[in-house]
């Protein structure tokens, strides 16, 4: 037998092996760029994060790609990208283009004027992380698609990527963000004909309600070009921004009349403790929870609220925890279509409610809320402002858990456990000795039904999804051990599958009800306002006859009953 | 023994070696330039987990090779990458039907036998070179779920250098195999 090329093929071998080894070696000292952190971003986007030396002719920044997903074909698709950057006290215009691929370098005069804003609060870069706001907007005929994508990152990326403090390996050097328009999956926007009217009505919202400032929240920093195109067109994006300022509730209880009238003398603890990162996701009317819009270091020792009602309480109301001179914004965006001849074309809008700055480290003992705070806010004003603001609610309805109740039977006095187990223990208040009832809800993570930037990938990501889990079940090892001889890039992988090292320690919050004597009637729900307004805030409702909304059925998942006294 | 079926073991060792080591460069610089590319060539995780079970096939069908290779010229050890082989399907195969325990211990085993592969490439290799390069990447192999599991995560920057030291080695030392093989036969 001739083997082919038997001189060519060894010096071939050889040549190809030194590449390989040369590459393996330019890819762990992160020569090339090397993923370090990924974010999925709703169904329909991700962010990948790469550490680099600094690669010729390609600025360090944020660089979106649009794909269009139609059955199974995924391509690059043309469509209208545009950028704004989340400042503590607003947004800003960054950029904005029509194509397949946006780079926005992070020394972008716009980004560097919001950069400034973070910088100037005088906060350590590590405390926190903000993001960028990004609008894609793809047209096919008559239908329009608008996807908004909330990408987090570092201010500190961005001054050790732009030199102007010590660079690092490990700190991603660009930002790649892969939005995917699902044609088959995402309901789209007619494309319609419209006058453009060149007056805009002040809505008259802006003022102060309730403690809350509210104000006009698109910064009048500068502003990028307007893009035109020959043949002559231009995409002409709006956006509304609603401002909030005031104190953001991380914990609270609310009870009703029925419950003062009722359960006279009854005590009421609410507790909370934790410490480590706490995320706070931006909200989307048509899509969603669309990830972490800010994250801070917070850290709140054990703390607790104690009261009896009747007595030192005597009207309904709320009692809270909260973040004090925190910003949250309701970015309306609605974009037209400017022909030369046409005229302006409708392309449609979508509706974001996002959390722009809490300070790091900083809370504020319980409060009272007769009406006038914000939990009265919360429950009746933050729906009205935007309806009143952008004509219909820009917010989805509650998640509300029936979760326990106190019942007087012709059996005697009981405890219903209807969403996990109620606790008691004994405690002394104001001198008398107590049963306390406990509904405790666990971690930050599984009780806001949040998670730290959920690891993953839209596309391919099966298998991406298995390594995770088995990753997260603490046994990783020798799974690692295979990736490492299947292929160095997927050392990254490894990486990534770590978890941050920041992540929330302690996280619990208690509902504590003391003096429970035949004859009480309570009814505890729980609201989970991350699925209102994507903040990782939740309160216990406490109603006298039956539970928050009066629901004609519900589930005791628990279903285990106590009988007391 | 009949080298040349080994000849072409050691010379797709190195062709897939390369082929994954191209579409990491290629991919990775060219993901942060703004030019439009095919989803397949962006260097996202999903993409590199799916370039690692590409690669990690392409080995697997080597080693299938190497292993009946040699048990037909009367090697019985050719039993141990044929082994190894199966373990990792079957291992694979558990994880993907989200069988995370029985498939890690599956995993572990076809891991040693890896080791066991490493140490009957080492006994065939017939340029000394090549059997030291095989030889001290089968010591960094077996090392690194060791160190792993006594330094934990904080270790893994080691396990990382050590793991990328361990297949240059594999695969300069196929490639001066081949070359004995090719050349100087």
């Amino acid at each position: 037998m001739v083997w082919p090329m038997p001189r060519v093929l060894p010096v071939v071998v050889l040549a190809l092996a030194i590449v390989s080894v040369v590459v393996l070696v330019v890819n762990s000292i992160y020569a090339v760029p090397s993923p370090i952190s990924s974010v999925r971003i709703g169904g329909f986007g991700e962010a990948d994060y790469y550490a680099s030396q600094p690669i010729p002719n390609v600025s360090p920044g944020l660089l979106v790609r649009v794909f269009l997903i139609n059955g199974s074909s995924v391509k690059p698709v043309n469509a209208f990208i545009d950028v704004y950057a989340n400042a503590p006290s607003g947004i800003v215009h960054v950029a904005m283009g029509y194509s397949s691929t946006l780079i926005v370098p992070f020394n972008n005069t716009n980004w560097l004027y919001a950069l400034g804003k973070w910088a100037s609060l005088g906060i350590p870069f590590s405390e926190y992380n903000t993001s960028m706001l990004v609008f894609i907007t793809y047209i096919h005929g008559n239908e329009s698609w608008i996807l908004p994508l909330v990408i987090p990152y570092n201010v500190g990326w961005v001054y050790r990527a732009l030199g102007k403090s010590t660079p690092s390996d490990a700190t991603p050097r660009y930002i790649v963000v892969n939005a995917y328009i699902n044609v088959n999956e995402l309901r789209p926007s007619r494309v319609v004909p419209v006058r453009l009217n060149g007056t805009v009505t002040d809505p008259q919202v802006f003022g102060t309600y309730n403690g809350y400032t509210v104000y006009n929240c698109s910064l009048s920093g500068p502003q990028p070009e307007v893009y035109w195109s020959f043949p002559l067109y231009e995409f002409a994006p709006t956006s509304e921004c609603v401002g909030i300022n005031g104190s953001l509730p991380i914990a609270w209880a609310t009870w009703s009349s029925g419950v003062i009238q009722n359960d006279n003398g009854l005590v009421i603890d609410l507790s909370i403790d934790f410490s480590g990162t706490i995320n706070w996701d931006a909200m989307s009317t048509d899509y969603g929870d669309l990830g972490t819009s800010y994250s801070a270091s917070e850290n709140w020792g054990p703390q607790s609220a104690e009261f009896i009602l009747g007595s030192q309480v005597t009207q309904p109301g709320s009692v809270y925890w909260y973040y004090g001179g925190a910003t949250w914004a309701i970015v309306n965006y609605t974009v037209w279509y400017v022909g030369d001849i046409t005229g302006p074309y409708y392309m449609g809008t979508t509706t974001v409610s996002e959390v722009l700055y809490v300070p790091p480290n900083d809370y504020y003992a319980a409060t009272f809320d007769y009406g006038s705070g914000p939990i009265s806010m919360f429950y009746n004003g933050a729906i009205t402002l935007s309806e009143q603001y952008f004509g219909y609610p820009a917010l989805n309805a509650s998640t509300v858990v029936d979760y326990a109740a106190f019942e007087y039977t012709p059996y005697g006095e009981e405890l219903w456990e209807c969403n996990g187990p109620v606790g008691n223990t004994s405690t002394v208040f104001g001198g008398v000795q107590y049963t306390l009832y406990t509904v405790t809800l666990g971690g930050v993570n599984t009780a806001y039904g949040l998670s730290a930037a959920e690891i993953g990938t839209e596309l391919g990501g099966l298998a991406f999804d298995v390594l995770a889990e088995v990753a997260t079940e603490g046994e990783a090892t020798p799974l690692i051990e295979f990736l490492n001889n299947v292929g160095s890039a997927i050392f990254d992988i490894a990486g990534l599958l770590i978890p941050p090292s920041t992540s929330s320690s302690v996280t619990r919050t208690t509902l504590g009800i003391g003096g429970v004597t035949a004859g009480t009637s309570l009814y505890i729900s729980v609201i989970n306002a991350s699925a209102v307004y994507g903040l990782p805030t939740f309160g216990f409702i406490l109603n006298a006859t039956n539970y928050y909304g009066i629901p004609s059925s519900f589930t005791c998942k628990y279903n285990q009953w106590v009988q007391i006294g | 023994m009949n080298v040349k079926s080994l000849f072409w073991f050691f010379v797709g060792f190195v062709f897939v070696n390369f082929a994954s080591s191209l579409w990491l460069l290629l991919s990775s610089v060219l993901t942060i330039t703004p030019i439009p590319l095919p989803y397949w060539l962006l260097y996202t995780p999903g993409n590199i987990v799916t370039a690692g079970i590409i690669v990690a096939a392409l080995m697997l069908a080597l080693y299938t090779y190497l292993g009946v290779a040699l048990v037909l010229n009367k090697m019985n050890r050719g039993f141990i990458p044929i082994t190894m082989v199966i373990a990792f399907t079957i291992g694979i195969t558990l994880l993907l039907v989200r069988q995370a325990i029985p498939a890690l211990v599956i995993l572990v085993i076809a891991y040693v036998m890896l080791i066991g592969t490493y140490i009957v490439i080492t006994s065939v290799t017939t340029s000394r070179t090549s059997k030291a390069l095989w030889g001290v990447a089968t010591i960094i192999l077996a090392l690194m779920p060791l160190i792993l599991i006594g330094g934990g995560l904080a270790v893994i920057n080691y396990i990382r250098y050590m793991a990328i030291t361990e297949q240059a080695m594999a695969i300069m030392a196929s490639a001066v195999e081949a070359w004995r093989l090719g050349v100087e036969q």
